[in-house]
């Protein structure tokens, strides 16, 4: 990396300014100290620390990942040491560091989303919230928040009301037309969209002919999504007015790129980080080569740029 | 914790499906305890997706500086790959991890236990103890399918450890499983083992906590989990075990950061896992 270089890697999701588009996704990354002697969080865009709800949540029995074929599926079942503990706990460490904190959330009810945007937006040290829709909404039967734009608008609305923060709004894959979402979540009024979380998915011992994961499905991440994730941030960039990060399967450079071309102002690495730990740290080294070999000095110039024939 | 390719010194077979990996890697080799473990990338590519977690079998601090030895069974793709890996290769290691063997009081005896691969993180630690000028009487009761899976018996014999052997086949040793033996055995001794360090399947792991807490013995346990990140950021190593105060249940630790090492009463065992 030369640091007298003029490139630029910084961009701003409407509040939202990030040093460089590198973030690093939720729930593959702990609270940021786990890896933090590998990468140091000053170098990244931004950090989403692991999905916290107003309770602790214990998570799923074992087993709740299984590799598959350029994937693997998990099904932690959200457990997180709550609100509590995270703010007493967790917050203390990330507050000082150099690096926007972003932290992913998530409830049962449309009324816990918006107490935990309320709870955590007196707190020091966050730079924005990311809202968590892939989960069940225990008053409509277990049926998945993100599912239904109707209650997307409900829940992106609580949050919405009760926090000066910037709101991410972190779209599920699995919907039939993912734009319907994304316009549902804009309509409430999220800042920023981030999309794709997890796909759902399943795999069998077919000796045993049991399910590989205690909870029978769980939700699929790595390479074998990218291009579904991709598809889906092209589609979305299409109909939206607020900015868009990409994930989903990104394990390289070349991945990131393809995200930002597609039309993505950030992109965060999820799994890759259990496979490679530096992995950031060489996308963000690579965005600035890409754009040093060609000429540029801007990120932006690359963002957005699809070529269609 | 460390990233660090290390390049391969040998990698034989021991049996039709047990290989040594010797590896060098000082910097590793320098901090890694015993029951500590290493979270391998096979190969710089994306199959198979994850890292695999491996124990250090035995250290080499001198023979040549900074190496030390993996064993491991092929049981997969991945460490099918990985039996395949010619000295001269690299593999990429991410450690030491987790938390390792406590050792034990210096005048006390020590019983080892160990079910098929799971001979793997005992000599190290049996180096280890002897190292640090334990005097006390050494026992390992070393089970597995057949006479194949009981390897490196001679070191541990060198290491001065009186070695019971036990085969499902009944090929060597008694026969049977290598719990019902130890059961009757540990009744008829004068005195009990100060510590019982334990290795081996889950039901196997299960009798021995169970054995340890009846006989009042302590029993430490080098636990497997699935696992995903190996650091503690994934949270898929869960295991069952005994909510620490005021906290919820079930309580779900992690196998790579609170263990591999658990202490038998941390845990709360699972009738139906295996
Ligand atoms: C802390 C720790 C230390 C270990 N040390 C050693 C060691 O020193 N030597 C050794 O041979 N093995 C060790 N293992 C087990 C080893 O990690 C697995 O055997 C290996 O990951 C299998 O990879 P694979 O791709 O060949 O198998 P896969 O194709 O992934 O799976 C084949 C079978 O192995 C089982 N398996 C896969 N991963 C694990 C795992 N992490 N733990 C238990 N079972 C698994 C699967 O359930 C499946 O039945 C250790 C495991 C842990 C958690
Ligand atoms: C083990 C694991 C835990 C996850 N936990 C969360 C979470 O708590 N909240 C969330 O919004 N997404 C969570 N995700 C989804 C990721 O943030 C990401 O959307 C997904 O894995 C796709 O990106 P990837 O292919 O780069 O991993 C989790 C993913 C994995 C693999
Ligand atoms: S393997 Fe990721 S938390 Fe243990």
């Amino acid at each position: 990396m030369a640091n007298d270089s003029p490139i630029s890697l910084t961009v701003e999701l409407g509040p939202l300014r990030l040093k460089n588009p590198v973030m690093v996704a939720s729930g593959t990354f702990g609270y940021g100290q786990e890896y933090a002697e590998l990468v140091p969080p000053e170098r990244l865009g931004a950090m989403v620390v692991k999905g916290i709800s107003l309770e602790p949540r214990s998570g799923n029995p074992p087993p709740r990942i299984w590799e598959t074929c350029g994937g693997m599926l998990n099904a932690i079942g959200l457990q997180n040491v709550g609100l509590r503990a995270f703010v007493e706990e967790k917050l203390p460490w990330l507050n000082p560091l150099p690096v926007p904190v972003i932290v992913n959330l998530f409830g049962n009810t449309v009324e816990e989303y918006g107490k935990l945007a309320a709870a955590l937006d007196g707190q020091e040290g966050i730079a924005g919230l990311e809202i968590n829709i892939s989960c069940p909404n225990v008053k409509a039967g277990g049926m998945i928040f993100g599912s239904d734009p109707k209650m997307v608008f409900q829940v992106v609305s609580a949050v919405r009301s009760r926090t000066n923060l910037p709101v991410i709004t972190k779209l599920t894959p699995n919907v039939t037309d993912i734009t319907v979402t994304a316009r549902a979540a804009q309509d409430a009024g999220t800042d920023i969209l981030s999309l794709i979380n997890t796909v759902a998915g399943m795999a069998v011992d077919a000796q045993t002919r049991q399910p590989r994961l205690a909870n029978v499905v769980g939700g699929l991440s790595g390479p074998a999504i990218k291009p579904i994730a991709l598809r889906m941030v092209w589609q979305v960039v299409q109909v939206s007015t607020v900015p868009v990060i990409g994930l989903g399967g990104i394990v390289s450079v070349e991945d990131a790129l393809e995200f930002l071309i597609v039309g993505a102002k950030a992109i965060q690495v999820g799994t890759a980080n259990f496979i490679n730990p530096g992995v950031t740290l060489e996308i963000i080294d690579g965005l600035e080569d890409y754009l040093r070999q060609r000429n540029l000095e801007d990120i932006n110039e690359i963002i957005g740029t699809l070529e269609v024939p | 914790m460390l990233l660090r390719n290390a390049k391969i010194l040998f990698n034989n077979p021991v049996s039709l499906e047990l290989y040594h990996m010797a590896l060098v890697c000082p910097d590793i080799a320098a901090t890694i305890q015993p029951g500590q473990f290493l979270m391998v990338r096979i190969q710089d590519r994306l199959d198979p997706l994850l890292r695999r977690p491996f124990a250090v079998h035995r250290l080499y601090p001198n023979d040549p500086p900074g190496s030390f030895e993996m064993l491991y069974k092929v049981v997969g793709r991945g460490t099918q790959l990985l039996s395949n890996m010619l000295a001269g290769d690299s593999v990429n290691l991410l450690g030491p991890l987790g938390r390792g063997f406590r050792l034990p009081e210096e005048k006390g005896s020590v019983l080892m236990v160990a079910g098929g691969i799971g001979i793997a993180p005992l000599p190290y630690l049996a180096e280890t103890i002897a190292a640090s000028g334990c005097k006390g009487p050494s026992v390992l009761w070393f089970g597995g399918k057949n006479s194949a899976d009981l390897v490196c018996v001679q070191h541990f014999n060198d290491l001065g450890f009186t070695v019971q052997l036990v085969t499902e086949d009944g090929s060597e040793g008694r026969k049977g499983l290598v719990t019902g033996h130890l059961e009757q055995w540990l009744t008829q001794q004068n005195e009990l083992p100060g510590v019982i360090y334990s290795c081996g399947p889950y039901p196997m792991q299960r009798s021995v906590a169970e054995m340890a807490a009846r006989l009042g013995i302590s029993s430490q346990l080098s636990m497997e989990a699935l696992m995903g990140c190996g650091v503690g950021a994934c949270l898929s190593c869960s295991l069952r075990c005994r909510p620490p105060e005021g906290t919820q249940e079930p309580h779900y630790a992690n196998v790579c950061q609170d263990g591999p090492v658990f202490d038998g009463e941390e845990i709360v065992w699972d009738e139906s896992s295996s």
